[in-house]
């Protein structure tokens, strides 16, 4: 029955083309779509995923209120008997990882973790002359945090490690070089809002494309900042990079089981960014769906109009011999052919189409970075198009094609004689 | 080996209007038969019933002597596929399909069976050259005349050498001398290969060239 699905196609050139440009177009847009959709996305989780930590263990903020002060000073029991003349509010001290050496011990054990990273991260106020921007200063052992994210690979000026040798020393985003008006090599004044300012010397400069990250960040030495903060030796959050980052979840709720500290894995920190994703994905295959709903109502209605087209023809197989599913292949057929050619051809078009995607000039926005689209070339992409096309015509054709193969030879030749 | 019809009737519709009414008879092989009637007497719908297209309301076809009605699918599909050739008032070519192509449809089916089907190709190619169409095998019915396109199926109803040839008004859309071939072919085939040869015509010369004919009168036999 091949043979003869081909000759039909053949037949009725126009409709054949009309019919298989539905499914192409349909598959060449789940190619591009899919492939501009997802290379951005895939872009964005590199960056959420390498430039940041895998894990991120931070001090818990220990917010005193009614309740808690009511357990530790008068017990449970006694609460209807207590009045405040004036709520209980405020947190225990500043916030600091309680135990940085059983962190050491378990980090440094556990075979899953690639390295990590105790950092001492402090809001603060830098100040040149007038001028002053609030910020970010990350304090941490370079050669320990050059392991876990790739900052080094954004460093414009100087050199990452060079933070450590010697006092004081910055390396800051480009942005807020900008905003302080402040050039690579001079020194800036550096506040945590408690103490006096203190010098620190800028020997170097990163972008990251990332601007909140490039507008408001810098880098210097644990050390420095923990004297900064009047905490020595004292930590605040730990960086932790992971051999695989699918595990951070899992991983993140063993540590949180026996620790009194928030440990967090990069899905559940970037949770915002990853819920959009999904948004975007749903968007993906709702347009594709409504895309193949049509093309595949196209090939529903022109089979159908075919099988009453070629009911004598049908007739004169059946009565020659061919069987229900002979007819219902021969048209069963034809949807497929229409399929599998369509989603093939589409696939081709949708790799030409996110081929000239990649040539298209893009950046700026907040997690720009690139300077061309980025685009995926999954091949699951292509696996998915492929299937989704050539399903659809399947599903599409075989209501025509039963209904083709239910026709009696004498009912045909019945209607047809009068 | 013969067609027999025991108390056949047929109603269509719905308050059932029966067409055929208790008809009794047996054609045995190598029979020309004519069934001859007016429009309307039914003779179509008992040639239909005869080659096993259609079935019976009650009574009973009998297809070398087995009852059509109760015959399991796969063979009534073999029985249209090798025993019984059909030719029809418009010709019903496949429109895709070359003369040639055609008439070797038939054939392509009997393959996926596994019926060997070298003899019947080869048959398939000597109908066309016996009639006359040898250089018009690979024309698409569109390229063919009125004539030519009978011939054509009347080739496709005899190349699997069919015990039965059934043909309604075979004639009915031809002129005089097209017809006369048409005539010719079928009284050679009924003479050379003992076919038997069951022919609606309301053409009163063509049904007397018959060796039998079975009229019909509002569904009756006359």
């Amino acid at each position: 029955m091949f043979f003869l699905a081909i000759r039909h196609l053949v037949s009725r050139k126009k409709q054949t083309v009309l019919t298989l440009l539905g499914i192409v177009f349909g598959s060449m847009a789940f190619v591009a779509i899919s492939g501009f959709m997802l290379g951005f996305q895939y872009f964005l989780l590199d960056q959420l995923i390498n430039n940041d930590a895998h894990i991120r263990v931070s001090a818990r903020e220990d917010r005193i209120d009614r309740s808690v002060a009511m357990r530790d000073l008068y017990g449970k029991s006694s609460a209807a008997l207590v009045t405040w003349v004036t709520e209980p509010s405020g947190t225990r001290s500043n916030p600091k990882i309680e135990n940085p050496r059983g962190w050491a011990e378990i980090l440094g054990n556990d075979p899953r973790v690639e390295a990590y990273s105790p950092q001492f991260s402090s809001q603060v106020l830098f100040s040149l002359g007038a001028i002053s921007a609030n910020g970010r200063l990350i304090g941490s052992e370079p050669d320990m945090q050059v392991k876990v994210t790739n900052i080094e690979n954004y460093v414009l000026t100087g050199k990452f490690t060079d933070i450590a040798t010697g006092g004081n020393r910055l390396l800051v985003g480009t942005g807020l070089l900008k905003k302080l008006g402040s050039t690579d090599g001079s020194t800036i004044f550096v506040s945590n809002g408690r103490n006096r300012p203190t010098p620190f010397k800028i020997i170097g400069t990163f972008e990251t494309g990332n601007r909140q990250l490039d507008d408001s960040t810098a880098f210097a030495a644990l050390i420095d900042v923990q004297r900064l903060s009047g905490q020595q030796d004292e930590i605040n959050n730990i960086a932790i990079r992971l051999w695989d980052f699918n595990r951070a979840r899992d991983v993140a709720h063993d540590w949180q089981a026996v620790s009194v500290d928030k440990v967090e894995s990069w899905d559940e920190i970037n949770a915002a960014f990853l819920n959009v994703f999904q948004i975007q994905d749903a968007t993906r295959y709702l347009m594709i769906a409504v895309i193949l709903l049509v093309a595949g109502f196209g090939i529903y209605n022109i089979l159908n109009v075919v099988v009453s087209q070629k009911k004598k023809e049908i007739a004169i197989l059946r009565s020659i011999g061919y069987e229900q599913g002979d007819i219902l292949k021969l048209f069963f057929l034809q949807g497929i052919i229409l399929g599998v050619v369509g989603s093939a051809l589409g696939l081709a078009l949708g790799y030409v189409a996110c081929l000239a995607l990649e040539l298209v000039r893009f950046g700026g926005g907040p997690m720009g970075g690139g300077t061309f689209m980025k685009v995926s070339f999954d091949p699951m992409i292509y696996v998915r198009a492929f299937l989704f096309g050539s399903l659809t015509s399947a599903f599409a054709s075989l209501m025509p094609a039963r209904a083709a193969g239910k026709l009696t030879p004498i009912d045909i030749i019945r209607s047809g004689a009068e | 080996m013969a067609l027999e019809a025991i108390q056949v009737s047929k109603s269509f519709g719905e308050p059932p209007t029966k067409v055929l009414h208790d008809l009794d008879f047996l054609i045995t092989e190598g029979e020309f038969v004519a069934l001859t009637g007016r429009s309307g007497s039914g003779k179509s719908t008992l040639l239909y019933l005869l080659g096993a297209l259609d079935f019976p309301t009650s009574g009973k076809i009998l297809i070398d002597n087995k009852d059509i009605s109760e015959i399991s699918s796969e063979a009534l599909h073999e029985l249209r596929n090798r025993s019984v050739g059909f030719v029809f008032q418009f010709h019903y070519l496949l429109p895709e399909l070359t003369a040639i192509e055609n008439v070797l449809m038939p054939s392509r089916k009997a393959a996926t069976k596994g019926v060997a089907i070298k003899e019947f190709v080869e048959r398939a190619h000597g109908l066309m050259d016996e009639f006359g169409l040898s250089d018009k095998k690979d024309r698409l019915p569109r390229q063919l005349s009125g004539g030519e396109q009978q011939r054509v199926a009347i080739a496709r109803a005899l190349a699997m050498r069919p015990r039965y040839l059934f043909a309604d008004e075979p004639t009915g859309s031809l002129d005089t001398v097209n017809g006369d071939i048409v005539m010719s072919l079928f009284e050679k085939t009924n003479r050379e290969d003992k076919t038997t040869v069951i022919l609606v015509t309301h053409d009163p010369g063509f049904a007397a060239r018959a060796t039998r004919q079975i009229k019909l009168v509002d569904g009756r036999m006359a």
